[in-house]
């Protein structure tokens, strides 16, 4: 953001957000501010947030220049958001405790009772977990969704506050294995604690894959200066720098060089997924889950 | 003095519209759109607050209301006898320290938890002891306050035909039972109402699901109609304690009557082993635990250095907001305190209902509020910050300055206005000298409520600039651990600040 002030002499006054787990957010921000709209772009880390608001008709449509180069998996084709610069969803485990041959291959393998009372997972109504297992209900069908977790429950899986939580636990040993993004395990990996990463279901349903997503704010009122924001964060300069930052984002333009300890998305299965189909389980796949797993 | 015309009745009429402006127009909003949406019915509402899930929200939340309730009584009734019948050194920098716990921000007690007991913390009994430690203060010094204004004749002639204990449970209890109840019952509504503690520990409690509607499913309207259960539960505990109290829902001013007695001092070293370990277990032990895990990770300086903007914008904002807290709490709480009985006891108990509403119910009710051109043009800057400290805190300022100018008899005030005194200048030169104590503690406790305030702020800070506490918050979520726990221990060292002017400011007072 710096660097684009500096670039273009347009101020940007950047409102952050905390983990959902920890406050009510921009999300809900917005939503209240709609009937007078004080924000010109919206950016956000994982698609539920931009899928709802879209829903909600918070957000406008723009199709920006910028991402000719991003793949049409990552674009609404209404426009009203782009995807850029990715995230997966992984297995993290504990080094010490699980060799690499053992590790978990596959979510599914975390109902295993070999893994009971070791699998830590944040709270699946928030965030990107969020986004997961709404993908999950998306992809494989309610009947086994729901026996999936179910049978984490039984294996008393470990319920805790966010995805660093569970890297955390993960790196003390408290658990074995967890699920997180990335960026989480990066943080752990760089700071030389006893951590890995899997990348899950690679050969089966597919590797669950996270784009940041950047959308204009209906009724924005510096549209212009709005979509050049867009124009400046879909580009392959944003992403290389996003890619070599800590947070090791996965580069969506072909032609830029991904982050180190993260593989290509093109070295694996990614998951297909309809972003819009997957978040609008949200809601339904909150309450089933608030159910079965007792939140 | 109460004529139209007079300066006494255009002040306090014009700081009721305010207060009404602020701190009720939000809530009301939010009601008017829960209730405007079409789902919520006579019978929608009913199948959303009396489904078996909302049962069971209500039993957790009553428990942990009453839990925490019946321990911080247990620990802080003791301590308040204890500081007000024995003679024990150096008692005001005890009573600093045993008040301390109070005015952290509840999740740095919650964080220092979670170091200390890992996943036993993550309980409702974690919870409880989490907020007993955050609330006991109330019980002590409620307690405190009560066993001071005994007559000290009856427990003298008492203890001559009588042992220690037993006038303990015949003339002293029943004497003090009655603000110990109400304190516990205030401490009830505060529990209940507290989201951060049970939100970090993950206990399911009413104010979680007010959270989740916000958070996860973008319910406005859920999240408003899930708070009317709290607020209800609220409306009886505080019509209890208010009619229990009378005139003492909260009280900040000390009467000293002379020596503390000696009818108990064959106990003074139990209370002063007492005090002791509640200092170490309540406030060493946290502090300490913090200070551990920010030392082992990350340089204090360093993390102090990166977030001095917050840290600045923090002070500046609850300076201000601290101030127009109290100037507009000594204006109701003067009113309040001069209404007549039945009036009086309504205002306390509005003012713990509004205490007790959500913080992200009033950040959202704010943004309904003030997000339109005919709105000065406030939205968007640090004004909605302040604007969100008067929202949560001017209810519990009026309710303490109210207690606080009880304290003045209205002879005061008679004699002066047959002196031919206008009114400002009897409250410039006759009461406020005899309250500024009470303004001065008001302002204080303001100033550390809106310094580790979250909840609204991060719903109406403007663009480009953050809070300390929105930044702890923030980095809480990705942060390694020692620089949250540096954060929040610099944070809890910044609030200790205003604490030990205050207790300072008071035990120069006591001394005189």
């Amino acid at each position: 953001m710096q660097e684009y002030q500096r670039r273009s002499g347009v101020r940007v006054n950047v409102v952050y957000d905390t983990e959902e787990t920890k406050s009510t957010g921009l999300a809900n921000r917005l939503l209240a501010e709609k009937p007078r709209p004080q924000a010109d772009v919206f950016w956000s880390n994982e698609p539920v947030r931009t899928v709802v608001l879209k829903s909600r008709g918070v957000l406008a449509a723009y199709q920006s220049p910028a991402a000719q180069g991003i793949a049409s998996t990552f674009k609404d084709p209404d426009g009203y958001w782009t995807g850029f610069s990715a995230r997966l969803r992984v297995i993290v485990y504990n080094t010490t405790k699980v060799k690499p041959e053992e590790a978990p291959r596959s979510i599914f393998d975390l109902a295993d009772p070999r893994w009971k009372g070791q699998v830590a997972i944040a709270d699946p109504r928030f965030g990107s977990t969020s986004f997961h297992v709404a993908a999950l209900y998306a992809e494989v069908g309610d009947e086994r969704a729901d026996d999936y977790f179910r049978k984490l429950k039984a294996n008393e899986v470990k319920i805790v506050d966010g995805n660093s939580v569970v890297r955390d636990m993960v790196a003390r040993g408290d658990v074995a294995v967890g699920l997180t993004d990335t960026d989480d395990v990066n943080v752990a990996i760089e700071a030389k604690q006893p951590v890995a990463m899997m990348l899950p279901d690679r050969d089966g349903i597919g590797v669950p894959v996270m784009p940041n997503m950047v959308s204009l704010v209906a009724g924005a009122p510096h549209q212009d200066e709005g979509k050049r924001l867009i124009d400046y964060l879909l580009s392959a300069e944003v992403e290389r720098k996003l890619a070599e930052s800590e947070a090791v984002q996965i580069p969506l333009h072909a032609d830029v060089p991904g982050p180190k300890n993260i593989p290509p998305i093109s070295s694996f299965k990614a998951m297909t997924l309809d972003y819009a189909k997957a978040a609008a389980r949200v809601e339904d796949v909150t309450k089933r889950l608030a159910t079965i797993l007792g939140l | 003095m109460w004529g139209w015309r007079s300066s006494r009745t255009v002040i306090t009429l014009t700081a009721a519209a305010v207060f009404v402006v602020v701190c009720v127009l939000p809530l009301l909003f939010m009601l008017w759109a829960a209730l405007a949406e079409p789902r919520h019915t006579v019978s929608g509402i009913q199948g959303l607050l009396l489904d078996r899930r909302q049962v069971r929200l209500l039993y957790n939340t009553v428990l942990l209301g009453c839990g925490t309730a019946v321990l911080a009584t247990l620990v802080g009734a003791p301590l308040g006898f204890g500081l007000a019948k024995f003679t024990l050194p150096f008692k005001s920098v005890l009573r600093l320290a045993l008040v301390a716990p109070a005015v952290l921000p509840p999740y740095v007690i919650a964080l220092a938890l979670i170091y200390v007991g890992g996943n036993l913390a993550s309980t409702l009994g974690g919870a409880i002891v989490a907020l007993t430690i955050v609330f006991y203060p109330l019980a002590m010094l409620a307690t405190e306050v009560a066993a001071r204004q005994i007559e000290p004749r009856l427990e003298e002639a008492a203890i001559l035909v009588a042992t220690p204990g037993r006038v303990l449970r015949r003339i002293t209890w029943p004497l003090v039972a009655p603000s110990v109840v109400s304190a516990a019952m205030v401490i009830f509504v505060l529990a209940i109402s507290e989201f951060s503690v049970p939100g970090l520990l993950r206990v399911r409690v009413f104010t979680t699901e007010v959270f989740t509607a916000f958070a996860a499913l973008y319910d406005f309207g859920r999240a408003t109609m899930l708070a009317i259960p709290l607020l209800m539960v609220s409306v009886v505990l505080a019509s209890v304690a208010a009619a229990r109290l009378g005139s003492r829902v909260v009280t900040t001013r000390r009467h000293a009557r002379g020596e503390p007695l000696e009818v108990f001092d064959q106990w003074r070293s139990v209370a002063l082993a007492l005090i002791s370990c509640a200092i170490v277990t309540m406030l060493i032990v946290p502090v300490a635990v913090l200070a551990r895990e920010a030392l082992r990770s990350v340089s204090i300086v360093g993390v102090v250095r990166d977030s001095r903007e917050a840290v600045i914008n923090s002070l500046f904002l609850a300076f201000w907001g601290a101030t127009v807290v109290t100037m507009l709490a000594v204006c109701l709480g003067y009113a309040r305190a001069r209404a007549p009985v039945k009036v009086g006891v309504t205002v306390d108990a509005l003012w713990l209902i509004l205490f007790t509403v959500p913080s992200t119910v009033i950040g959202i009710g704010l943004i309904g509020v003030w997000n339109r051109p005919t709105a000065f043009g406030l939205y968007g800057t640090s004004a909605m910050l302040v604007l969100g400290y008067l929202a949560r805190f001017v209810p519990i300022g009026g309710l303490a300055m109210a207690a606080t100018i009880r304290s003045v008899p209205e002879s005061h005030e008679e004699a002066a206005a047959v002196a031919g005194a206008r009114w400002a200048r009897t409250m410039t030169r006759i009461v406020l000298p005899q309250i500024r104590i009470g303004v001065l503690a008001v302002w204080a406790i303001s100033f550390m409520l809106a310094f580790g305030e979250v909840g609204t702020s991060i719903l109406v800070a403007p663009p480009g600039e953050s809070t300390l506490p929105i930044r702890v918050y923030t980095l809480t979520a990705n942060a390694p651990p020692g620089q949250v726990a540096a954060l929040a221990l610099f944070q809890s060292i910044v609030i200790f600040v205003p604490l030990t002017l205050l207790g300072m400011a008071m035990a120069t007072r006591e001394a005189s």
